[in-house]
């Protein structure tokens, strides 16, 4: 026992602390990674921290546009056919290089069934229907699909590149827990629930060459501190414990912005916020009924009170930024007069009960609209439930629905109606969850996704958006800004539009 | 306590330990909510992705097979995948684990060094201003709501004062080896007092939250049970034979005074190790509990099902300790 | 309660009156227990009567309001004593509104524990054999879950709302009634008046319920009011979890997890609501503890 107490004096002494460098970036983040293995999660939160320690093929600009990154080019050779060449310099963190043989083990561990110790990737449905990767040389690759799927190079910007010889030796639980990545950081140590710990990849090849500079990080250290309550991590972030926090609560604004050391960074999101209404039973299967929701709320007021201005009213599903956004929708403006009339034409002179349903992160805006929504004679009773018990309630692909109002949202990174305009307002589709069914609706859709010219396309969804607005399936709310509080000192940082934080050129001066 | 009584009562363990699996096991496949759906949330999933995914995590068969197979498994120590970190849910728990121990202990120990000197005092001196102090603590102890007391104590120490730390086990700046993973232990064992002193500023405050009811209430326990012994035939018969009164209460007195108060807080401890989620979530400790709490909303079945297996036996464990150190100590039931 | 309360302390006559009324009288002879008597009453008076003392609606949203600060700092407002939470609704009225969830969760769930537990426990500590056997079994795994955990998963199972928050609460808090019960009961049947009613060929029912059960009653009372503070803590802690009543019913647990968000620069929406839950269950364990005092044979002199 002594012998082991000395020895163990002896390693201590070795392993004086770190002091505090300069060089260090510290980050107070929501949540925690679930795991550290890039293809084995489905968890956006997850894939922000290990971004930063692996690349991908390619990745996205500040203005969302798809670039490559890994590679030095992606080319469509046909339909079905994509080449991949790698960057000259890129190496993994033990300072191989970055070869085809990679990417092809990449793809066959994220598509093929059972290739994670038995278990499927559950990234599988976010890598598209490929069909194998060739290896032409050492470092270029084809990715063959099985049938054309145009949206691929969006969703490459998902995957990242893993390395084979070190994934095989570590075995199917390796990558959980140990990091070989191509990215800017290496992995220093994870403190499950409390600390990620990163250091600067000194051999990093430079990153994305539309995203000069082209050098290794900017930081020495990268720490992403787990600080779930938001009272904590703004406390966390005045009091300078941290350089940057996600998330930052609107009414914490002014006084992020009023320490002198602190500032606010905000960047638009993509995400649509709006309330479904149950279109095939009850009293929501009146489009009157479905107006006289949206006149009853006073969205200006909610985004200038609760939200400190940071969101932009909608009137469509499209965000302001996104393409083929119509301009020219009608408004349904906060007129809680019109609203109570409307109700009476359609037959409720006395009004209605309804349940408004919202998982707990809106709860506030819910108890707000629905304090709104009684005072025009839709008698609210807000319900916080969790997304199963929501899902059981509100059932889509044109499985029967039982829910009266939902408030929710549908993120759309790309800014393609694609993305939002097809799942949620298509007859029976994954995110109808109002029901809405309109068969010359989803024929200007069907006729928009295989329109080649831009125009056109463009003019196909304003038409659609137009028609979707007039029938009202949903109430739509308004696009939120993404908050963020950062210390003054803090250079480098862009906040992206999809949530992603990349770290490359951030650093504390 | 013979042998065969300790057998007899380790036995009747089993039917206790199987009962917890079958509740716990049937309510979470009783609850409502797919994993799989919580999963995959709004993306484009073929209906045979899904399946697979589903076939992944073994929730393609029957809740009573399924119940079998983890029963199986159980016993032999492996409680299947967690679904979200698509780890062993026993890696996952011992990664978290020592944080939730660490917690308890030091809350425990908070509580025994408040609680006996307060209690034992306020018993030699009833009716004083000292045993009213103590009455009215262990009152306001039993009584302050932890998650409000808590955010209180955050909000002057961490974020007024500036003296204590926001959230978590220790300064990213100490990498400490971990021997015992209990880190007040292992900065100790490795001489490292900086780094000793940073975690005992982590977890002071989180520790005060969990320990005040339980010092509250081994106070009263205590006081109680010092002022029955004190009131005993020996005692008096030991005043009376001229000892110091000193002399009566250290050697007397505080040894069969404490019985009882060893005994609640064997019992109690099972309770902080359960009741700390409240703790976790607003000191932001990255311990058990919170992962429990997430795990349930999440549908991460393996994980709460292990989980509150291992609260069970823990519990289970330290009741069964009670006894026998109840009747350890106190020779008049050693009959 | 309260009635019986007033005619006991109106009745002066030491000499011949019953033990109860004596009890009661010892239990009003220490000032901090009338007070916190009174605070407990005070509290059911203002939840039954709340519509009366509440200064505003609990549930009229006015974001122009949103985080206004109590009255006596600047912007405060008299209307709004105790200032406004995040959507501008009056903390002091849904403090008052509170009350009522509060206080009726407390009773109800300990009231109804305590029915559940007397059957259990009187049957397993008359009737022993199978009956104690699978009685005391369930108890013991009962015990083996902490009761945060039972409560979040029930309701996660059965879902959230009032009904099922109470269910959940009473699926494990019978069982501390239960075992004090059996407990009692396993000694009380080994006593003399007892054997001599079973000798006496009285019912099994009989035995239980007028026999035994009068004589064991003083330490379930005690206890099931130390109780109540217990549950009124668990709810709050279930609804600070999001897993209480449903909004927009005002609850001091559910008043005080929305406001900490807001803790840094509107103290106000969390403090107050705080203080409320720890000032009645402060006041309901000083209440318990001399109603303990002055039932237990053990205190009196």
């Amino acid at each position: 026992m002594r012998k082991r107490l000395i020895s163990l004096m002896a390693a201590a002494a070795i392993s004086v602390p770190v002091a505090v460098q300069a060089g260090e970036l510290r980050i107070g983040y929501t949540t925690d990674a679930l795991t550290l293995d890039p293809h084995n999660h489905r968890n956006r939160t997850t894939q922000t921290i290990i971004r930063n320690m692996y690349d991908g093929l390619v990745t996205r600009d500040s203005n969302m546009k798809v670039v490559p990154q890994l590679a030095e080019y992606l080319k469509v050779i046909d339909k079905t056919t994509y080449e991949v060449k790698l960057q000259a310099g890129a190496t993994f963190h033990d300072g191989s290089p970055i070869t085809a043989e990679d990417v092809k083990y990449t793809f066959e561990r994220l598509t093929k069934d059972g290739a994670i110790g038995g278990k499927t990737s559950p990234r599988k449905s976010l890598v598209g229907p490929v069909k194998r990767v060739d290896v032409i040389d050492a470092r270029t690759a084809r990715i063959i699909l099985e049938t054309p799927w145009p949206q691929f190079p969006a969703f490459l910007t998902l995957h990242e590149i893993v390395s084979k010889k070190f994934t095989e030796a570590q075995g199917a639980d390796g990558l959980s827990t140990k990091v070989m990545g191509s990215g800017p950081f290496k992995l220093v140590e994870w403190r499950k629930g409390d600390l990620i710990i990163m250091e600067r990849y000194d051999g990093y090849y430079g990153g994305s060459p539309a995203l000069p500079p082209q050098a290794k990080a900017c930081s020495e250290r990268v720490i992403f501190k787990i600080i779930p309550e938001n009272a904590s991590r703004v406390a966390a972030l005045l009091a300078g414990d941290v350089d940057l926090i996600n998330d930052l609560p609107a009414h914490a604004i002014s006084q992020v912005k009023n320490n002198p050391n602190t500032d606010v960074v905000t960047v638009n999101g993509t995400r649509s916020y709006f309330i479904a209404m149950n279109s095939e039973t009850g009293p929501f299967a009146d489009k009157r009924v479905r107006q006289a929701v949206s006149h009853a709320i006073d969205r200006q007021l909610i985004i200038d009170r609760i939200m400190n201005g940071n969101g932009t009213l909608i009137d469509g599903i499209l965000s302001p930024d996104a393409f083929g956004k119509n301009k020219n929708l009608p408004r349904l403006a906060y007129d809680p007069a019109k609203a109570k009339s409307l109700m009476a034409v359609a037959g409720y002179p006395n009004g209605i009960e309804v349940v408004l349903d919202v998982k707990s992160e809106l709860k506030e805006i819910a108890e707000a609209i629905g304090s709104l929504l009684t005072k025009a004679g839709i008698r609210t009773q807000v319900q916080v439930g969790e997304v199963s018990q929501l899902r059981k309630k509100w059932r889509t692909k044109g499985k029967p629905k039982t829910g009266d109002l939902w408030i929710t949202s549908w993120g759309n990174g790309t800014l393609d109606p694609v993305g939002i305009f097809v799942p949620t307002h298509r007859t029976d589709d994954r995110g109808n969850s109002a029901g809405y069914a309109n068969a010359e609706f989803d024929a200007l859709l069907d006729a928009a996704g295989i329109e080649p010219d831009t125009a056109k396309r463009a003019a196909l969804y304003q038409k659609a958006e137009a028609m979707a607005t007039n029938d009202a399936p949903y109430a739509y709310l308004w696009v939120t800004k993404d908050l963020y509080g950062v210390s003054r000192r803090l250079t480098g940082f862009r906040p992206s539009s999809d949530g992603r934080i990349n770290l490359h050129d951030a650093c504390v001066k | 306590m013979s042998f065969g009584k300790l057998i007899e009562r380790l036995a009747q363990l089993i039917p206790v330990l199987l009962g917890v699996s079958v509740i716990v096991f049937f309510m979470m496949a009783l609850t409502p909510g797919d994993p799989v759906e919580i999963m995959i949330g709004d993306s484009n999933v073929t209906l045979e992705q899904e399946a697979r995914l589903r076939s992944d995590l073994g929730l393609d068969r029957p809740p009573v097979e399924r119940f079998f197979v983890f029963l199986k498994n159980a016993v032999s120590g492996d409680f299947g995948l967690s679904f979200y970190h698509r780890r062993p849910v026993s890696e996952v728990i011992a990664e978290r684990l020592p944080a939730t121990i660490e917690l308890s202990l030091v809350a425990l120990l908070l509580a025994l060094f408040t609680s006996v000197p307060l209690g034992v005092l306020a018993a030699v001196w009833k009716n004083t201003f000292l045993d009213r102090l103590a009455t009215v603590g262990s009152l306001f102890g039993v009584s302050l709501p932890g998650f409000w007391f808590g955010i209180l104590l955050l909000m002057l120490f961490s974020v007024r004062l500036h003296i204590l730390p926001v959230s978590g086990r220790i300064g990213y700046e100490f990498e400490v080896a971990p021997i015992t993973h209990l880190l007040l232990i292992d900065t100790l064992l490795q001489g490292r007092f900086d780094a000793f002193a940073n975690a005992l500023k982590h977890i002071i405050m989180p520790a005060v939250v969990l320990g005040l009811p339980m010092a509250a209430i081994l106070t009263r326990v205590t006081r109680t049970s010092m002022l029955e012994v004190l009131s005993q035939d020996y005692i008096i018969f030991a005043e009376a034979k001229g000892l110091s009164r000193r002399r009566i209460l250290v050697r007397h007195a505080l040894k069969n005074a404490l019985i009882p108060t060893v005994t609640v807080a064997a019992l109690q401890t099972g309770s902080l190790l359960g009741g700390n989620m409240i703790v976790e979530t607003v000191f932001g400790w990255p311990g058990l509990g919170r992962l429990v709490v997430e795990s349930i909303f999440l549908r991460n079945y393996p994980l709460v099902q292990a989980a509150v297996l291992l609260y069970a036996v823990t519990y289970v464990t330290l009741n069964f300790l009670a006894d026998i150190l109840y009747t350890v100590l106190n020779p008049r039931v050693r009959l | 309660m309260s009635g019986a309360l007033a005619r006991a302390a109106g009745g002066g006559k030491m000499a011949d009156e019953s033990p109860f009324r004596r009890n009661i009288r010892l239990f009003l002879s220490s000032r901090l227990s009338t007070v916190s008597a009174a605070v407990v009453l005070g509290f059911v008076v203002l939840a039954v009567a709340a519509p009366l003392f509440a200064p505003q609606d609990p549930n009229e949203t006015d974001l122009l309001r949103r985080l206004q600060p109590p009255v006596w700092m600047a912007g405060g407002e008299w209307g709004y004593l105790l200032g406004c939470d995040a959507l501008g609704r009056d903390i002091l009225s849904r403090i008052i509104y509170g009350a009522r969830i509060s206080i009726f969760i407390g009773i109800f769930v300990v009231l109804m524990a305590t029915c559940i537990g007397i059957v259990a426990g009187l049957a397993a500590g008359y009737l022993r054999g199978w009956t104690d056997v699978v009685i005391s079994r369930l108890v013991d795994i009962l015990l083996g879950f902490p009761y945060l955990i039972f409560a979040i998963a029930l309701i996660a199972m059965m879902g959230p709302g009032l009904q099922n928050l109470l269910l959940a609460l009473v699926y494990k808090e019978w069982v501390v009634p239960c075992r004090l019960v059996r407990g009692e009961t396993l000694a009380a049947r080994e006593v003399e008046y007892v054997e001599a009613a079973r000798a006496l060929g009285a019912s099994r029912r009989h035995i239980m319920l007028r026999e035994i059960l009068p004589n064991i009653l003083s330490p379930v009372i005690v206890v099931s009011t130390i109780r109540v503070a217990h549950v009124i803590i668990l709810e709050a802690s279930l609804s600070f979890l999001g897993l209480g009543v449903q909004p927009p019913t005002a609850s001091w647990g559910s008043m005080v997890a929305d406001g900490r968000s807001y803790m840094l620069e509107s103290w106000w929406v969390s403090t107050f609501p705080g203080l409320a839950i720890l000032l009645l269950v402060l006041a309901i364990n000083v209440a318990s503890q001399g109603l303990r005092d002055a039932f237990d044979p053990k205190f009196h002199d």
